[in-house]
């Protein structure tokens, strides 16, 4: 990492200064090697595909996606639910850098607070995909339109992941700014804020789950467990994703090997896997050990039901993922075996997106409340729609690493306007 | 001022950094142009207008305001389908509740109810779109996952009965509860609505409902011009907008006006009551003292306004 | 409608015993609009506006065609000069106009309704005369948890207004739904299913 920087010029203003930080920051995230140019126009087409789909659907009606009366949600809500776990295990690196104090997770912990925020965004964008009226979105504004809360737990979710985002742009924002202006950052700007990201993404997921669980006409979701469940995994799925991340980092942007925070992190999934599990055995036995109507749809989901039994294989794959990965985390050693950890964490990460999304999801919807089993796939549109989203959170994500990494490593500094620049940035 | 990073990487040549500027300049313009040609479907043969855009939620608007919105309502229907038209407002009246009951000895599941709600209600014609289903069960069971909705052939068979459902008008309806917007409430005559104007299509309402009650409008609403019902409402029957949620409302265009539900009018077999359960001497209210009736999914506390009895 | 037809289908089929005939000029088929008729049975629901009973057929008819002229003939026309029967029950054996008329009604005989002192009329279980119109007396007298029902809106179809402070309602009589000699509500086919996408259909046509 960098040396301690200098202190800076006392008469520098923020005025000048917090625009030239933008502006390099914009000047950064467009700059790169070809294979960031490639990488990045390679998630623009994609999500531009996403748009277009999207354009279609709002023209034509949700008839072009595979939804209907008795499945109303589809891979869209899927893929939210999960993005908010993404979006609050980001936050997993700062609990053991900020309340341990753990040095070598300070550096990097700004990665897990960049995929907090890209999660956000494209849990934002899933949300705005699965409105019927998008065009009615300012109804959902506080002061603007009506917005019915405290009743619905839809305008908490509204107001928890917005929050959630505000925070996290304050603390990564804050942090790199000062770090570009060679400061180092005064803790009573951020440290408050990075307590308070941690209580809530806590918060995002529970009220995230307490969308589902709250609703007594849908058994399969109406259970006290979804919200410690959806915890436990999202502290899979987002640690794992960071693991990724710093590899990839490591391989392609020069990175310093992150042999330390990676062993944490590990640690972390080590558990969180095997919690995720326990909770998710607990539920299936209650289920299927009393039987009864009320566990239509996890039979539904594991077994069938006669002819209808699409997400049999879904489900099926997601359990032998998430075993397997459990079982690799358990290994000493995971962290030096580099092509191992990457399977574990694609496996966790895989197993995971199934369970919390099509596999949670969508049998709360089978058999419907009368009891009709209505089967659902996503069409080819919903998965053009959900690529984008997931490109654009890629964008997000790619694009603030590229500015965060260069100022963290202190290879980007601010400079009065006068001098020429002559800072490059890594790739 | 000292530069604090350390040595930086020799400038780049001032070339480079042209023809890069060129490349992104380059890069931005295609991208604005792949991005403007990717939304372009959303501004073709778009219905969109200012004034439904910017229309308030129905309880703010003002008697004023509501007479432009139904005009403006009537226009558009007189516009898409060359019909006239007439879009109502009928308020609930006072010491008024709604209630309905089934008598399922008498329901012999002939769906004449379901078709009548089809038309009244100018439900779309392609899905034979309703807001009632109607379950075969087998007698000796209470467990809908045995019921079928899709039976054909002569009704009633012997070792069956018949279960229409439609929306129960709960009390605490959970559908009104998850409603992000407040497009959807309980009107005080007991009947849950929908402002057609306000939803905003997000679909909460129908994870929440017990009862399969809500609709959505996948697609804009088929209804040949000839089949359109002109008697219309702004909360209950009007042609809906694509993307908007739906649900029974008791047929309030008719029921605020004193006339039964075209549902009941439609039974030949008289298994259907409704009245207004405040007067004691209505029929319903013989029923609920009289009968010994139940509701749907009574557990999840729900306390709907729709009722089940058998004779026998 | 539909289903009024149907019943009245099956009236025809009960009747068919009738030579050349429709008994009455079938007011189940049509009788939306009449208005209320003198003979409509006094309802106990006559608070607000009255209940608009649609009439039943008084005296039944049968068009003869005597010497290509069509000519209606009463009941007594020909029961006048004939020996009542007091066991007869069901169809079997009836000729002439009765000939296969179809009756699957308890364990009645004939006269358990009809009058053989008049058969232009009906009679209860205690003798006394009732005339045709005030057919639901004559069914109350086994029928009452129905009778009783239907006094509270709680049998038989109806339609117009649930309020009637602002329009009348209009009700059956027992005879418009159900054929008097074999009263069982006909089954029927329902016609109108959901055509939702992604809907399996669960189970074949019942019998067929």
């Amino acid at each position: 990492m960098a040396p301690e920087p200098p202190a800076i010029n006392p008469e520098s203003k923020h005025w000048a200064s917090y625009p030239r930080f933008l502006l390099r920051a914009v000047s950064a995230a467009t700059d790169g090697s070809f294979l960031f140019y490639a990488w990045m126009t390679a998630l623009t087409a994609v999500f531009l595909v996403g748009v277009n789909a999207w354009a279609h659907q709002v023209t034509g009606g949700m008839v072009n996606t595979n939804m209907s009366d008795h499945v109303s949600w589809g891979l869209y809500i899927a893929n939210f639910t999960f993005m908010v776990g993404v979006a609050a295990g980001g936050v997993m690196m700062v609990i053991p850098a900020y309340l341990y104090k753990d040095k070598r997770m300070q550096d990097v912990v700004i990665i897990g607070e960049l995929l907090a925020i890209a999660a956000v965004a494209a849990c934002m964008l899933f949300v705005m995909a699965d409105l019927g009226r998008p065009d009615r979105f300012w109804h959902m504004l506080p002061g603007i339109g009506r917005f019915n809360f405290p009743m619905s737990m839809l305008t908490w979710d509204v107001l928890v992941l917005n929050g959630y985002l505000l925070i996290n742009l304050h603390v990564v924002g804050y942090l790199l700014y000062t770090r570009f202006l060679g400061k180092e950052p005064n803790p009573r700007w951020y440290k408050p804020f990075v307590m308070l990201s941690i209580v809530w993404a806590i918060s995002i997921h529970t009220v995230t789950a307490f969308l589902y669980c709250g609703l007594g006409g849908r058994p399969f979701w109406n259970s006290a467990l979804l919200a410690p469940r959806f915890l436990a995994s999202a502290f899979v799925s987002g640690p794992a994703f960071i693991i990724l991340t710093m590899l990839v980092l490591q391989r392609f942007a020069g990175m310093p090997k992150p042999d330390k925070p990676i062993g944490t992190l590990v640690k972390i999934v080590r558990v969180t896997i095997l919690v995720n599990l326990l909770m998710v055995v607990s539920e299936l036995f209650t289920e299927f050990y009393a039987g009864g109507a009320h566990t239509a749809s996890a039979r539904y989901l594991f077994l069938g039901h006669g002819e209808a039994n699409a997400l049999v294989p879904w489900i099926w794959t997601a359990v032998v993922l998430n075993i397997v990965a459990a079982i690799t985390f358990l290994k000493p050693g995971l962290t030096e075996r580099k092509g191992l950890l990457v399977l574990a964490c694609v496996f966790a990460f895989t197993g995971a997106w199934i369970e919390k999304g099509m596999g949670l999801i969508i049998p709360g919807f089978i058999p419907s409340t009368l009891h009709e089993y209505v089967e659902y796939l996503p069409s080819h549109l919903e998965w053009r729609v959900s690529a984008g989203v997931i490109a654009f959170g890629l964008l997000v994500y790619s694009a603030a690493l590229k500015v965060a990494i260069p100022i963290f490593r202190g290879t980007m500094r601010d400079r009065p306007p006068t001098e020429p620049d002559k800072a490059t940035t890594v790739n | 001022m000292t530069d604090a990073a350390p040595t930086p990487p020799s400038p780049p040549a001032a070339t480079g950094v042209s023809r890069r500027r060129m490349v992104k300049a380059l890069g931005a313009t295609l991208g604005a142009a792949a991005f403007g040609t990717a939304i372009s479907p959303l501004f073709r043969g778009s219905e969109l207008n200012a004034d439904e855009l910017m229309q308030r939620h129905y309880k703010e608007l003002s008697a004023a305001d509501k007479q432009t919105v139904l005009r403006r309502l009537e226009a558009e229907a007189k516009e898409a389908s060359g019909r006239d038209v007439t879009i109502k407002d009928a308020q609930p009246r006072p010491k008024t509740k709604f209630v309905y009951a089934i008598n399922l000895s008498v329901c012999n599941g002939n769906g004449n109810c379901v078709e009548a709600c089809h038309k009244e209600n100018n439900h779309d014609r392609d899905s034979n779109q309703s807001y009632i289903r109607v379950l075969e069960m087998p007698k000796g069971t209470m467990d809908m996952e045995k019921g079928n909705t899709t039976y054909t052939g002569a009704v009633p068979q012997k070792d069956k009965f018949y279960m229409p459902v439609q929306c129960q008008q709960c009390d605490e309806p959970p559908c009104v509860d998850v409603c992000p917007v407040q497009a959807t409430w309980k009107e005080k005559d007991g009947i849950v609505v929908v402002d057609y104007n306000w939803c905003i299509g997000c679909r909460y309402c129908m994870a929440a409902c017990p009862y399969h009650a809500r609709r959505f409008n996948w697609e804009k609403p088929n209804v040949p011009a000839a089949e359109v019902n002109p008697n219309q409402g702004y909360l209950s029957n009007r042609v809906r907008p694509q993307g908007v949620v739906e649900k029974c409302h008791f047929c309030l265009h008719r029921t605020r006006e004193g006339k039964l539900p075209a549902c009941l009018e439609a039974c030949p077999t008289g298994a259907r009551v409704f009245g207004n359960i405040l007067d004691p001497k209505s029929n319903i209210r013989w029923i609920l003292e009289n009968k010994r009736v139940y509701v749907l999914k009574e557990e999840l506390g729900t306390k709907p306004s729709f009722f089940y009895f058998f004779d026998k | 409608m539909e289903a009024i037809a149907n019943v009245s289908r099956v009236w025809r089929r009960s009747l068919l015993g009738f030579a050349l005939a429709v008994v009455l000029p079938l007011v189940t088929g049509c009788g939306d609009a009449e208005p209320p008729s003198p003979a409509a049975r006094p309802t106990p629901l006559a608070a607000k506006l009255p209940v608009h009973t649609r009439a039943v057929p008084g005296v039944p008819h049968i068009l003869v065609d005597a010497g290509g002229q069509a000519t209606k003939l009463a009941c007594s026309t020909c029961h006048s000069m004939k020996q009542a029967v007091p066991t007869q029950r069901g169809g079997s054996g009836l000729r002439l106009f009765h000939q296969g008329l179809e009756v699957a009604h308890g364990n009645l005989t004939c006269l358990s309704c009809h009058n053989p002192d008049d058969y232009d009329a009906l009679r209860l279980a205690d003798g006394r005369r009732v005339p045709f119109e005030r057919v639901m007396d004559l069914c109350a007298q086994c029928h009452g948890p129905q009778a009783r029902d239907y006094a509270h809106g709680a049998h038989g179809g109806m339609s117009g207004y649930w309020d009637r402070t602002r329009g009348t309602q209009v009700r059956n009589q027992c005879t418009h739904c159900h054929a008097p000699h074999a009263p069982a509500y006909p089954t029927m086919r329902p016609t109108f299913k959901p055509r939702d996408r992604f809907l399996p259909v669960r189970s074949e046509s019942h019998d067929d």
